[in-house]
């Protein structure tokens, strides 16, 4: 029976939004979709550089030629590290290019036994006061078979500016292919978002079932 | 008769004095050019910063404009270099830093009136 390992980890759709806050302060996750949930922390310890954690679970469709014919689980529970690899700070806009690993055990529920898992994330973002884009890849492995992979794009806009004090809504459209195993999966989701300060929610929905992000810094 | 005429202007002169209107220190407010800043969930690390600073009285951040205005508290003096140091900790780039004869809330309703 493996024993459980560090190695890099699942990266979920929080990380997406925004991986990390400024020197010195906390950020929690709370991601929450009908096939995965997740929790997560980290705090920046350099204006650069975050470390936390994670726990979550997911579930995927069996495998081709797996013996199982309902959904396969996966429990998790991980370290992270956000890097910040650049930030743009444009006139009128901000861009960021964005590292995230984590380390962690998962455990497969059609098995028993912990397993070592491992994941890393290249993450960019582009904002100005009105339009949003980002896109993502992130690879991750396993002991046993367990491979997901995902590619994301996202892009959006403000239906107005406002003042730094009031809650501003976004409009957001993602595309994502997921890949487990030998399996792909394409989904578009659109999603609303609210800003508020040091609040962020996110509310999507697609015909697999409604997606909530909660973010808060502090 | 000298010494009743220095009396009186004495004190003449101090009642000029003190009849004399106390201008009141003009409110003096930094007004910082940012880069980088587009939005509140990003831009509260500066007002998080800024805040701590035993110095910093009302404060203003103005998201469409890339300002972010201080008001020194009473008595206080506002250090620039320092703005600038905790505006770029906190991840985002200065331009320009401008003393405004303004209070922070003038500077509010400045901006609200041009939009």
């Amino acid at each position: 029976m493996p024993s459980a390992a560090l190695v890099a980890g699942l990266v979920s759709a929080t990380a997406y939004a925004l991986p990390m806050g400024s020197q010195g302060t906390w950020m929690i996750m709370g991601d929450f979709t009908r096939d995965g949930q997740e929790i997560a922390a980290n705090h920046a310890v350099t204006r650069q550089d975050a470390f936390g954690g994670a726990l979550g679970r997911w579930e995927e469709e069996p495998h081709s030629g797996a013996p199982h014919s309902h959904a396969l689980r996966r429990d998790f529970a991980a370290i992270t590290y956000t890097r910040q690899l650049h930030r743009w700070n444009l006139p009128h806009a901000q861009a960021n290019l964005w590292l995230v690993g984590m380390a962690g055990a998962v455990r497969p529920r059609e098995r028993s036994g912990d397993e070592a898992m491992g994941s890393l994330a290249l993450l960019a973002d582009y904002e100005t006061t009105r339009v949003y884009a980002a896109g993502g890849l992130k690879g991750m492995r396993a002991e046993g078979n367990i491979r997901h992979d995902t590619a994301y794009a996202r892009a959006g806009f403000s239906f107005y500016e406002v003042e730094y004090e009031e809650t501003q809504p976004w409009l957001i459209l993602e595309a994502k292919r997921e890949r487990y195993g030998n399996a792909t999966k394409d989904s578009v989701m659109p999603m609303l978002r609210f800003i508020n300060r040091r609040y962020f929610l996110e509310l999507g929905g697609n015909r697999d079932g409604a997606m909530l992000n909660l973010m808060l810094v502090y | 008769m000298k010494s009743i005429r220095f009396h009186v202007l004495a004190l003449v002169t101090s009642i000029g004095l003190v009849a004399s209107p106390v201008h009141a220190q003009e409110a003096t407010t930094a007004k910082v050019s940012v880069n980088g800043m587009v939005c509140s969930f990003c831009a509260q690390s500066i007002e998080k910063r800024l805040s701590a600073m035993p110095e910093t009285g009302p404060l203003y951040i103005n998201l469409s404009n890339k300002v972010v205005a201080v008001q020194p508290k009473a008595g206080k003096t506002l250090d620039m270099d320092k703005l600038r140091h905790e505006i770029k900790e906190a991840g985002y780039e200065v331009t320009a830093v401008e003393m405004v004869p303004k209070t922070v809330a003038e500077l509010r309703a400045e901006y609200r009136a041009k939009k």
